[in-house]
This record gives C-alpha cells, sequence and structure tokens, in this order.
C-alpha cells in the first residue's frame, strides 16, 4: 500500500496510542461464548460504554454475520453499529467521518482480496489509517488481522496458500489459524525462507497486539494458544520462535502500554 | 437487463431462458457471478432453482469464498464456460473486487471468445462504458468495463431515481448517450451492435437517451419485442406509452439461437 506515509495532518495524534489487535482467529465468530478476545478488546478502548463498529466487508457483508456481530456486542457494554459497503444507499452515509468518531473497528473474517478491493473503491484504506493513527483501537480475525500487516499469507478463503498484500500499517508479515489449518505452517515457512518480510504466525484464540508497529503482547481465549514469530536468516532458511502467550482467563496485572516496552521482534 | 430473472424473483423465466438459447449449445456450463451483492447466499440458491431444473451445466463463482467452493483459478473457470450471468448489487464494489482478482480481463477473453455475457443491474450496466450507480447511496454515473460503447441506467420502472441522474450525465457528457431500460426488459449485443431489445413482460420499456448536443438530453422509446413464455400484461396495465410489442417469431427465435461465435 503505497502512500499512507505521505498523507498530510495526521501528525495530530491524540492521547490514545494507535493500537492494532490482530487475531489468528476467534472473537465472537469463531469463539461463541467464548468473550475473552473480545472482551479484552474493548478494554483497550478505556472509554465507560465504547463506540464499535463492525466491517463484515471480507464475508461480502454477510447478514448472519451482521447479526452475530450485534449479538455479541450488545448495547449495555458497548454503543454497536457496522457499515455494510454494499448496501450503501441504507446505513451511515458517510463511513470515514463514521470510523474516525469510534472506539473500536472490528473487522470480520473473510476473502482479503476481496477485502482490500471493496475497501479502496470506498477509500476505507485511507479512512481506517487516519482512524488508527487518531487511536481507534483496530481488531479483528482472519481475513480482519491479515489486512493490517504488509504482507500475508492467504487463509482457507482464498483457496491454495499464497502471498497477499495487505493495508501495511505494520511493517511485518503475518498468517492466521496457524497450526490449526493443514499446511499454512509450512507455506509460511517457504514464503519466509523465499523473501516475504519476517512476521508473526498466530494460531486460533491467540491474539497479538500492537501498539504503534511495535508487538506489545500476545494474548489467548484459550490456554495453550499459540502464536510465533517467523524469520529467516542468512542462510535462507526460515526459523520460529514461540512468543509469550497471556491467557486472559487468569487474573492478570494490567500494564499501560504507553509504560511498557515493546516485546523485541 | 434492465432487471428481471431469477433473482429478482420473476415469475417468468422467459429471459434466463434467452441467456442459454443464445449459447447455441444442447447443454451449456453456465456460471452465476453474484459478486455485486457480496456473493449472498440467497443470490445462489435462486440460481441453482431455476438452472437446475433446465439441460445445462450451472455453477457459482464466489470471489469471497473461493476455498469453500474448491474453485482454485476463478478465470479460468470463467473461460470454460459457454455463458456467464451477473448478478446485481453494488457495481462499484463488484468492479473492484473483479480487478483483485482478475475478472475484468477474464470477462474480456471470454467475450472475445463468443462466450455469452449476460446480467442484471450492476450484471448489466458493467459492460458498458459507464452506468448509474447506487453504491455510493445516491445514484451517480459510474465507469463499466467498456466492452460495449455507450451507457445503461437499469430499474428504469424499479427504481426511478436512477433516470434524471443519467439523464443529466448523459446531457452533460458524463456519460455517452445509452439506454434506460425496465425491469423485465433487456438489450441484446451482437459483438458491439445492438440487434434488439427483448422482454419478459408486456409493458417493459427500453428508452434510447441522447444527448442533443446543447446540453440536454433526447428520449426516444425503442421497440421492444415479447420473448415466447413472457408475462402477458395485467389488466388494466397502462401500455400506451411505449411502442406496441409484438412477440417474437419462431424464425427470429431459430436466428437468435444460431450459435456461437457467429458475431464474428
Amino acid at each position: 500500500m503505497q502512500g499512507f506515509r505521505d498523507k498530510p495532518n495526521l501528525s495530530v495524534m491524540s492521547t490514545r496510542p494507535p493500537q492494532i489487535v490482530a487475531f489468528g482467529g476467534g472473537g465472537f465468530s469463531m469463539e461463541w461464548g467464548n468473550p475473552l478476545l473480545d472482551d479484552h478488546v474493548l478494554t483497550l478502548a478505556v472509554v465507560q460504554r465504547p463506540k464499535v463498529c463492525f466491517l463484515p466487508t471480507a464475508s461480502g457483508d454477510a447478514d448472519h454475520y451482521v447479526v452475530r456481530f450485534y449479538r455479541a456486542f450488545a448495547a449495555p457494554r458497548c454503543e454497536p453499529s457496522h457499515i455494510s459497503l454494499f448496501r450503501r444507499e441504507t446505513g451511515v452515509g458517510d463511513p470515514r467521518a463514521h470510523l474516525l468518531d469510534q472506539d473500536v473497528i472490528y473487522v470480520g473474517g473473510g476473502s482479503l482480496v476481496s477485502l482490500m478491493g471493496t475497501w479502496r473503491a470506498h477509500e476505507l484504506d485511507l479512512a481506517l489509517y487516519e482512524a488508527w493513527r487518531a487511536g481507534v483501537v483496530l481488531c479483528g480475525g482472519s481475513a480482519g488481522s491479515l489486512c493490517w500487516f504488509s504482507h500475508a499469507l492467504s487463509s482457507f478463503h482464498e483457496g491454495p496458500a499464497r502471498q497477499l498484500e495487505g493495508l501495511g500499517f505494520l511493517p511485518w508479515s503475518n498468517a492466521v489459524h496457524y497450526c490449526d489449518e493443514p499446511g499454512r505452517r509450512s507455506a509460511y515457512l517457504s514464503a519466509v525462507a523465499e523473501g516475504m518480510p519476517p512476521g508473526y504466525g498466530v494460531g486460533d484464540a491467540a491474539a497479538l497486539h500492537f501498539v504503534g508497529t511495535d508487538l506489545h503482547e500476545v494474548v489467548s481465549s484459550r490456554p495453550g494458544a499459540r502464536a510465533r514469530y517467523v524469520y529467516s536468516d542468512e542462510s535462507g532458511t526460515a526459523s520460529e520462535r514461540d512468543l509469550p502467550v497471556r491467557y486472559l482467563g487468569e487474573p492478570a496485572v494490567v500494564t499501560d502500554v504507553l509504560d511498557s516496552e515493546p516485546l523485541a521482534a | 437487463m434492465g432487471g428481471g430473472g431469477f433473482t429478482m424473483e420473476e415469475r417468468s423465466p422467459a429471459l434466463d431462458r434467452l441467456v442459454l438459447t443464445l449459447t447455441g449449445t444442447p447443454v451449456p456450463k453456465i456460471c452465476f457471478l453474484p459478486t455485486a451483492s457480496g456473493d449472498g447466499r440467497e443470490q445462489t440458491t435462486r440460481f441453482y432453482e431455476r438452472f437446475s431444473t433446465w439441460p445445462c451445466e450451472p455453477s457459482v463463482v464466489s470471489l469471497f469464498h473461493l476455498g469453500r467452493d474448491r474453485i482454485v483459478d476463478p478465470a479460468a473457470h470463467l473461460l470454460a464456460q459457454d455463458a456467464i450471468y451477473v448478478g446485481g448489487g453494488s457495481m462499484r464494489n463488484m468492479l473492484a473486487v473483479w480487478r483483485e482478482h482478475g475478472i475484468d480481463e477474464a470477462m474480456r477473453l471470454a467475450w472475445e471468445r463468443g462466450v455469452v455475457l449476460a446480467g442484471l443491474s450492476a450484471g448489466a450496466m458493467c459492460w458498458f462504458q459507464g452506468g448509474v450507480t447506487m453504491s455510493g447511496g445516491a445514484p451517480r454515473p459510474a465507469p463499466g468495463l467498456h466492452l460495449l460503447d455507450g451507457s445503461m441506467s437499469v430499474h428504469l420502472d424499479g427504481e426511478p431515481e436512477r433516470l434524471p441522474t443519467y439523464r443529466e450525465a448523459v446531457a452533460t457528457g458524463a456519460l455517452p448517450d445509452g439506454y434506460a431500460v425496465d425491469d423485465c426488459a433487456a438489450l441484446l449485443f451482437a459483438g458491439t451492435q445492438l440487434r434488439t431489445c427483448v422482454a419478459s413482460r408486456s409493458g417493459a420499456r427500453v428508452i434510447q437517451v441522447r444527448a442533443d448536443g446543447h446540453g440536454a438530453a433526447t428520449e426516444l422509446a425503442q421497440t421492444v419485442k415479447l420473448l415466447p413464455g413472457a408475462e402477458s400484461s395485467l389488466p388494466g396495465q397502462d401500455t400506451a406509452a411505449a411502442p406496441a410489442a409484438e412477440p417474437y417469431g419462431v424464425s427470429e427465435l431459430r436466428a437468435l439461437r444460431a450459435g456461437r461465435n457467429r458475431w464474428e
């Protein structure tokens, strides 16, 4: 994605840092009844009743997905909304203004290729960049994770594994459903060995929490969920390093994202 | 098609059947692309409901669920068809998604090879230089794939708010001259030439809209032929505004189904 760094007037940083929570899989669409990841994202918004907007674009704005979102993000604890880019004649009139007014933007799974095309057609790529820089928490699973990175390994929605480009807010590569879908791990290792930038292989129920472009921590909605940093050495061999994962079901000391050191990549 | 066919729950299957007829093949391969609706399941179900009862090989390409449908190379799949049927919805989204998947190029190739291209609404306007889309909410001119010269505006009767925008766009030159088409009416092109206007319901109109060179647009109703199996007009329906629709004769229909590649 070219040009984001050239956009003017984005130096006005709010007090909230840019944050992205990228799920390897999980959240309401994959783990109905286990709200740990979704709840965690809401706490990052640091407001009483955060405004959460769902973007189901990667699914083609599937109705059943939108309904599940509203059931998971019920009104008492947040202010939910969604934007359907396939039905612009109803709903939100100005998507950019609406996105910039949110506390959390939640991107659903599906096809990354179709997602990128549709977003560009409505200039949502630019709006999301502005929202991210302004401190709106961006999150999502599957295609809703891959989209934030510069490079991605396609998930099963695209057919056989292949390299794709995302928005490039995060200068890493990403693979989702890592270790959960046959062939994804080996395809990712080969891709990184062959020159795809280093990045993160993230399993179902695990989520990467980035502050700015640095990985702050890895959280999970299930004990034993895994995430790995994948890089290639000078000889062109891909290696993996297990990342520490904090299970959200345990009582935990909440750290302030502004004070802590990023996890070394 | 300005509208109509199986996705709009039209009772008459005449337009859908015409698509198969035009392939000139006894058991044509026909692929449906519901991209403009975000690959809505309902459109896919209705496609199979209608086409499974006819002698043809129906399939669906969903660009949002490629893995699920196990169609590895959508462009190659399209090129292997006798007919491609494109559903309605957001033209802007459809063309953007097609570009990402290389479907725009595949469509041009398929057309050049004699695959029958059909569709309604967004799936009709996309073949022209441009059309009037509601993809952004309000009606607005938008570019298409430009396989065909000219422009098209759909749902002339069903969504009348499109016509003023279309008239204005043609008058100012934002869109080239073209056709505003009712639901259940369709333009049939052979190569880049308009061959005939057909309809599955009597009274369905096709109106040619042309810039008059002085900042306004002129409108001229076209003769529309009724397809075999079309619905007759409802009692009391006023069809006086449209030119008298005469049904297709057997010899003309034979000519229409003369076979593929006959345009060249």
